[in-house]
């Protein structure tokens, strides 16, 4: 028992580094994500079709590749083409064009709940496209997609453990390194799982919560 | 949004090339592969482990008088199965890598595997002589206490905590960690100028451990295999890559804008992991190693591995030198 | 012009001055897509990555064999035996936590929230890195398939679970007032509708499964990925080798996902709002 305690002691910063690593690419995964995916979803639904092609050969190349394979062409791919990143940053973007793939579809569904007639009145009101996407139609679509995104925030989370493969210090990561140097593989096992487990059962409350707010706000039904 | 979309046409562009590539599929013998790493082509260094002077090696090795075979329960089981079952791995530069065109693995640990069966077995194929099952630094032990393997031959460093597991036979050759920089590099000379310094190793090797020990505070990047971090310290995400010695120096020699600096900071005496049940095993291998050290094959053998890259031969080691074997 | 709701809710019917304007935004839309693919292109040359002799690899029989006669055929072995045992003990899971009974309610819950929360990854080390040392050691493709089976387990028991939810209560009410004892109804009234409700998202959990088995890579079965590694550790044309890995990934998870929507369109039936398939970033359906 000491020597676990002995061994956390040592090493409390560089655990913590590594549940900071996860939170980092978790967070910043998903917002880049949400931006990311919202403008695609807006690219596959617009009526130039370019934009269109370009939106849905997006989805189904970034939703159909496994994330380690993702992982690796941009931590060793990238370089050979001249493109060097650092590794936590190549995990974060590993993790946007994954994630965003899969809310651009999210929101898509969204906006699809959303009736014809509110942007016609919108559109009849003179609002311009950004002011009618902002004020009318994400919030409305936002109702029916908390559930749908507290998911893909928890698949990013999950997600971000795959960045340890490619050496990203992330909990994982330290998990591992730390039971290669100590062989207390029980605690840091547990250690590590109930890091994953708090934030992903956090994040499901959170959408819970999330979820009453808006269906309490709830004006004049979207349909 | 630009960046982005602009990295998934990236891949679009060039999968369709791929796909032409895989679709025009033709047959015939695959290219000798080239230096590794990042920017080198086909202009590099070719020295590579020729299968054909590592399977006449393994051939031209001792065979036991089947009166030997037949006094020990183990080896009589391996002569019934007509192979060895052998712990190791076929991603290991210079030391057990596989082929994988031809499916066959060879390098110094393969060689001493193939070497042992070939003893017990006297198979002519060596194709045939050994199965690999895959291990890793934490499976190993495990495997030979129940029997999942009969040997380990895995650069399986012998220490003391082990050798309370399992029996060393050997060591059949010393060698220890090392560290590969830049060739441009002149601030890392040994191990000291680490500290602070940006370090990868392997995620399954012995190296995390002796950087926790010699450069106390650095927590290494981990990367899978050999080409993973020598493309890491070539693309400059770390300072210097620490690993046993013998397969840097084969990646310098592969990558001439890599070098070794200094000598082994670290002493690990490979040995051939076999169960402890019945210590007579133990004995056996270490009277083989002895063998292929007396005739000249474990030499003949480092010339066509290890030589391949490495100028300096080395002399054999002593069997039970090592505390633990 | 006939366009889907979300493209009517975005935006208007076009005038004559809205297809000018449509027009020129598509004239200058695949300006810019050509740019983009000629710039990744050059990218490619100028580094030396489209020398022919990197490419041409990948048409050698022996490669080809290694990749996809090995490589393909273990990732679909690691797969289907994954998830012939997950599916099942997913649907378990599902009625457990449907049951009445507090404590296999319970448990059931415990488990799936627990595999659901937890990534492949960590539990793919637990079997590599932990259990070894408690005299654990199950074969690579066991190191690979049972972390895959746990993790799909829990998942795919949502989808059961929401699949089961998704019948109409006036089923049961109907089937239990014909005199059917519970166990019935749901063999012979509940389970036949689910089962056809879920069938898309199964085959969206087979992907996720199929995306798992990458992890092949880490405790070295010879899957796709591991082939790759392999092929890169003794070639070490390292972005090639990956992007047709990714290419066979992407195309046989969209020919999956082609299926799914097939079967969602021929069934008419709308796919029930799921749980996440974990690690997969799967939004409900």
């Amino acid at each position: 028992m000491d020597q676990i305690w002995q061994m956390l002691g040592e090493n409390s910063s560089f655990l913590l580094n590594g549940v900071l690593t996860t939170v980092g690419l978790t967070i910043l995964g998903f917002g880049g994500a949400l931006v990311i995916g919202t403008i695609v979803a807006v690219f596959r639904v617009s009526p130039i079709t370019p934009l269109r092609v370009v939106g849905t050969a997006y989805v189904e190349f970034f939703r159909n590749v496994p994330l380690l394979t993702l992982l690796i062409l941009i931590v060793f791919g990238l370089p050979d083409i001249g493109l060097l990143f650092p590794l936590f940053w190549c995990g974060v973007l590993g993790l946007v064009l994954a994630g965003s793939a899969f809310i651009c579809e999210t929101v898509r569904s969204g906006i699809n709940t959303i009736s014809v007639g509110q942007s016609e009145a919108a559109r009849a009101l003179g609002m311009s496209f950004g002011t009618q996407l902002r004020l009318i139609i994400l919030p409305q679509a936002f109702r029916t997609m908390v559930q749908p995104l507290v998911n893909n925030f928890i698949g990013i989370l999950i997600g971000s453990s795959l960045a340890s493969a490619v050496g990203v210090s992330d909990i994982t990561n330290v998990t591992q390194q730390l039971n290669i140097r100590y062989a207390e593989a029980v605690v840091l096992f547990l250690l590590s799982g109930a890091v994953y487990l708090v934030f992903a059962l956090g994040a499901g409350g959170v959408g819970s919560w999330l979820e009453r707010l808006v269906s309490r706000s709830r004006i004049g039904s979207a349909r | 949004m630009h960046t982005f979309s602009r990295r998934g046409l990236l891949y679009v562009a060039a999968g369709s090339s791929a796909a032409v590539a895989l679709a025009a599929c033709s047959s015939g013998a695959p290219p000798t592969p080239v230096g590794s790493g990042s920017a080198s082509g086909p202009t590099n260094s070719n020295r590579q482990i020729s299968q054909d002077a590592y399977d006449a090696v393994i051939k031209s090795g001792p065979v036991a008088d089947a009166s030997v075979v037949s006094a020990s329960t183990w080896a009589t089981k391996i002569k019934g199965q007509g192979y060895i079952k052998r712990g190791g791995t076929t991603t290991g530069a210079i030391f057990s890598l596989k082929d994988p065109t031809t499916g066959r693995i060879s390098g110094f640990d393969a060689g001493i595997g193939d070497l042992l069966a070939h003893y017990i077995t006297g198979g002519a194929d060596v194709s045939k002589l050994t199965q690999v099952a895959q291990t890793s630094v934490d499976t190993r032990e495990t495997m030979l206490q129940n029997n999942t393997v009969d040997i380990v031959v895995a650069t399986y460093s012998i220490t003391l905590p082990r050798a309370q597991k399992i029996a060393f036979a050997g060591p059949y050759y010393s060698s220890g960690d090392s560290i590969q920089v830049k060739a441009d590099n002149t601030t890392i000379k040994s191990v000291t100028d680490l500290a602070g310094k940006k370090l990868v190793t392997e995620s399954n090797s012995t190296a995390i451990t002796a950087i926790g020990k010699y450069v106390p505070g650095n927590t290494p990047t981990l990367f899978a295999d050999n080409d993973s971090c020598v493309a890491a310290v070539q693309q400059g995400r770390a300072d210097a890559y620490v690993l046993d010695e013998s397969i840097l120096l084969g990646n310098a020699v592969k990558n001439p804008d890599l070098k070794v600096v200094g000598t082994p900071f670290t002493i690990d005496p490979y040995g051939v992991g076999v169960s402890k049940d019945d210590p007579a095993v133990k004995a056996f291998v270490n009277t083989f190693l002895q063998k292929i050290f007396d005739s000249g094959d474990w030499l003949k053998l480092w010339k066509a591995t290890v030589g391949v890259y490495v100028e300096a031969a080395p002399s054999a080691p002593k069997i039970g030198s090592v505390p633990g074997s | 012009m006939a366009a889907n709701t979300a493209t009517r809710v975005l935006f208007d019917e076009p005038g004559p001055r809205g297809r000018t304007r449509i027009l020129i935004s598509t004239v200058v839309a695949v300006v810019l897509v050509v740019l983009l693919v000629s710039g990744a292109v050059w990218q490619f040359a100028v580094h030396g990555q489209l020398a022919a002799y990197k490419w041409q690899f990948f048409t050698y029989s022996a490669i080809v064999r290694a990749l996809i006669v090995d490589g393909i055929g273990n990732t679909f072995l690691a797969t289907g035996v994954a998830a012939v045992v997950a599916f099942p003990l997913g649907l378990v899971l599902a009625l457990g936590r449907l049951s009445k009974q507090p404590a296999l309610s319970r448990v059931s819950t415990a488990w799936i929230e627990f595999f659901r929360s937890m990534p492949m990854i960590l539990v793919v080390y637990a079997f590599l890195l932990a259990l070894p040392r408690f005299g654990l050691v199950l074969p690579v493709f066991w190191m690979l398939v049972v972390p895959m089976i746990l993790v799909s387990s829990a998942s795919t028991a949502e989808v059961f679970r929401a699949g089961i939810k998704a019948v109409d209560k006036g089923q049961w009410e109907a089937a239990q007032s014909l005199g059917m004892g519970p166990g019935l109804v749901l063999t012979h009234v509940v389970l036949p509708q689910a089962f056809r409700i879920v069938l898309p998202n199964l085959l969206t959990g087979l992907v996720s499964l199929l995306k798992d088995s990458t992890l092949g890579y880490v405790v070295s079965y010879g899957e796709l990925m591991q082939q790759g590694k392999e092929l890169v550790a003794y070639y070490h044309y390292m972005i090639q080798t990956y992007l047709v890995i990714a290419l066979i990934y992407v195309l046989i998870n969209w020919l999956l996902t082609r299926l799914a929507s097939y079967l969602q369109v021929r069934m008419g039936t709308r796919r029930v709002a799921a749980a996440p398939v974990v690690v997969d970033l799967e939004p409900a359906q």
